[in-house]
């Protein structure tokens, strides 16, 4: 199969939906003209023209408004939020309007919008430009919050997105845009809420998000070579959440790791604790444990921010740590 | 600071008698030592220290009665500070409808760590989780170590007595009471839990058994008893009639998977009903060791809680004491009890002669909820068949 970087698999589907619904219209800073900071949105304006493809003030309440506007008046507009740190400048739009409007007008309105942004921790962006706040959007009823790691995924995941109806906030990762995977050419969608089993293992269910899927790998073969199998689960979406796969998992191997980029008080690893030992304390073998970012401000040294960051050797140390 | 609390043997226990302390204040205590006797409803027992140390405090008097799951004593460190309020310590909430798993000695505060799924298989195997060594994180108990104590108990034989350890039946089928069933239970007896007794007997000719424990006792010198070849036929009777094996819990009846004979065993100090485990499994000849075993230690007040809970069935006998037939009680919550009175030459019509025979009368008492007239009288029909042809008992 043909190989594309998770950016250009992301473009693929921006175009493909445009082409495929004359609804679906883009939005956000520098994404015509300049094609995006990251290229996801190369050649889009050219092909599809500024009534499409909108180069917006920067302005990000303006843009969010807009796109629940649009979306409220019958089109399905993608809004790119240039980084994720500045999503909470519209968070009043999109928590207390785009999610709730569906539910208060009693099903009458509909906000069919996806919120695209990404964070940059691990490019050295510095403490205001590098934030992962999942847990912010997926504690709002009302949002779907899907987080891709891989190019196919990103694909099929964003497909989804544009076409399910609902306000979905789609988070990328900045140091993801360039790594390269297989993805089909044909018109394919990953429905929301459904894990993808990444690696089949044994002794130790990782549940890894975004960035930290690679590395999750990463350390699966690690300690494969130290005689442990890892089962690395892709939750892909956490809102809505693949709860089953995760519990079949951690039935079987009894231990349970989460390992996100997000900071460890109330986070993804949090959440997902929590659903497994309410749902499968009998079954566990071992505390769950949680790999994630320190409750600190990302450091803007490139030195300090490795040191800050989750990754593969973190999570073997933890899986050392877990087995004994 | 260790607790030695009050365990509960079974799941009916309440509370225990401290009949007296093993071990004075002070004196120095090894884990798994005796501290302190308990006599409860069925049995006395010792109960044991938690842990290496001094026996620091004792917090009651012998002839003291204490709810279970209530601190006896404090095991701890010579110099350790006694808890102010020691009265107060928090015990193991244990609720009564709960089947608790005996608990000896210790509170759940100084027991190893052991993962959720270690504690859960344990339980299920019915393995005390403090007897296993764990090779997890900081000594933590994991699935491993469980898995590896479960192999092991498969290839031991089963000690005859362990103390306190309470043997649980494997429910073999779980039948949900037809509205039939059940009405003929609410129509038969006033309270939902009381049995309804019927006792039905029949006679049975007993030569051939005599015959056999003659032969036994020519060729080996050892006698065995007759109530071994009653209990034996009772067994082997109830592989066929399984439902007479069972008990009546709420709107379920629960059909054992194993056989369990208790035998009624008069002492001195009133009438208990030992166990023979899987009896069926076991020949005539290791049944009336075993009973000859049990009677031993009944009378010296020895039997351990292990002996007698987990019967399903009893054999009782009054021969001995001149009874020719009596309608015993049925030992709840079991469903029946065979009884067998004494055995006398009697004159009998056999091929329409009148001869002189050994006879003996069996009575079988129902729970009639459980089990109609029919299968019942079939069941003592069987029981009469094998004792009458004790090749069958082999």
């Amino acid at each position: 199969m043909r190989e594309l970087t998770y950016a250009d698999a992301l473009r693929e589907a921006l175009r493909e939906e445009m082409l495929r619904d004359p609804r679906v219209v883009l939005m956000g800073e520098e994404i015509g003209v300049f094609e995006g900071v990251y290229k996801v949105t190369r050649g889009l304006l050219k092909e599809f023209g500024p009534e499409r493809v909108r180069d917006t003030p920067i302005s990000e309440a303006a843009i969010a408004g807009a796109a629940i506007g649009a979306a409220l008046a019958g089109l399905k507009p993608v809004a790119e939020i240039m980084y994720m740190d500045f999503v909470p400048i519209c968070l009043d739009q999109i928590a207390t309007q785009a999610a709730k409007m569906h539910f208060m007008s009693g099903g009458k309105l509909k906000v069919p919008m996806v919120l695209r942004t990404q964070y940059s921790l691990g490019r050295a962006h510095g403490s205001q430009h590098s934030q992962f706040f999942p847990s912010w959007f997926f504690q709002v009823p009302g949002l779907k919050v899907v987080l891709p790691s891989t190019p196919h995924d990103a694909k099929g995941l964003l497909k989804a997105a544009i076409r399910d109806g609902n306000p979905v906030v789609f988070i990328e990762s900045g140091m993801l845009y360039r790594t390269k995977g297989p993805v089909p050419e044909d018109d394919y969608v990953i429905p929301l809420g459904q894990c993808d089993v990444k690696r089949k293992g044994n002794d130790l269910t990782v549940v890894a998000v975004s960035r930290l899927v690679n590395e999750a790998l990463a350390a699966a073969v690690k300690l494969e070579q130290q005689g442990l199998t890892v089962e690395v689960i892709d939750p892909r979406t956490i809102q809505p959440l693949d709860l089953t796969t995760i519990l079949q998992s951690v039935k079987k191997t009894g231990r349970l790791m989460v390992a996100s980029d997000d900071v460890k008080s109330g986070g993804i690893g949090s959440e997902i604790a929590a659903a497994v030992i309410e749902e499968a304390f009998d079954s566990l073998d071992a505390p769950i444990v949680r790999v994630a970012s320190p409750n600190m401000p990302i450091p803007f040294s490139p030195a300090l921010e490795q040191a800050y960051m989750p990754n593969a050797e973190r999570i073997v140390e933890a899986a050392k740590k877990l087995i004994g | 600071m260790l607790n030695v609390v009050m365990p509960r043997l079974d799941p009916a226990m309440q509370s225990g008698k401290i009949v007296e302390w093993l071990k004075r204040e002070g004196d120095r205590v090894e884990k798994d030592e005796p501290i302190v006797r308990i006599e409860g409803e069925k049995t006395t027992f010792e109960v044991n220290s938690p842990g290496v140390g001094v026996l620091r405090k004792l917090l009651f008097e012998a002839g003291a009665d204490v709810q279970v799951g209530q601190a006896l004593a404090l095991v701890g460190e010579p110099n350790e500070p006694l808890p102010p309020e020691t009265a107060e310590l928090e015990t193991p909430r244990l609720s009564l409808a709960q089947e608790a798993p005996a608990v000896l000695g210790a509170t759940r505060v100084q027991e190893p760590p052991a993962s959720p799924v270690a504690r859960k298989m344990a339980r299920e195997a019915g393995i005390d989780v403090s007897k296993i060594k764990g090779s997890g994180p900081g000594g933590r108990i994991v699935r491993e170590d469980v898995q590896k104590a479960i192999e092991q108990t498969k290839g031991r034989v089963e000690p005859v007595a362990v103390l306190a350890q309470v043997r649980t039946v494997p429910v073999a089928r779980t039948i949900k009471l037809s509205g039939k069933r059940k009405a003929t239970a609410e129509r038969l007896s006033y309270g939902f839990h009381t049995a309804v007794p019927v006792t039905i007997t029949m006679e049975t000719r007993t030569e051939a058994v005599l015959e056999r424990r003659k032969e036994h006792h020519s060729k080996t010198g050892k006698e065995i008893s007759v109530t071994a070849y009653v209990v034996k036929a009772a067994a082997k009777a109830l592989e066929d009639h399984p439902l007479l094996n069972s008990s009546l819990e709420g709107e379920e009846l629960r059909v054992y998977g194993d056989i369990n004979v208790a035998v009624a065993i008069n002492t001195p100090d009133g009438l208990v009903a030992p166990v023979i485990p899987k009896t069926n499994m076991k020949s005539v000849l290791e049944i009336s060791r075993e009973i000859r075993d049990l009677t031993e230690r009944a009378m010296q007040n020895k039997l351990s809680v292990s002996d007698l809970t987990g019967g399903t069935f009893t054999v009782t006998n009054l021969g001995g004491y001149g009874v020719d037939l009596f309608a015993p009680v049925i030992n709840p919550p079991q469903c029946a009890i065979l009884g067998y009175g004494r055995t006398s030459e009697k004159p009998v019509v056999i091929e329409k002669e009148v001869r002189v025979a050994a006879m003996t009368t069996l009575s079988l008492v129902f729970d009639h909820r459980i089990v109609d007239g029919v299968p019942a009288a079939q069941f003592l029909q069987r029981v009469k068949e094998l004792l009458e042809d004790p090749t069958k008992l082999d």
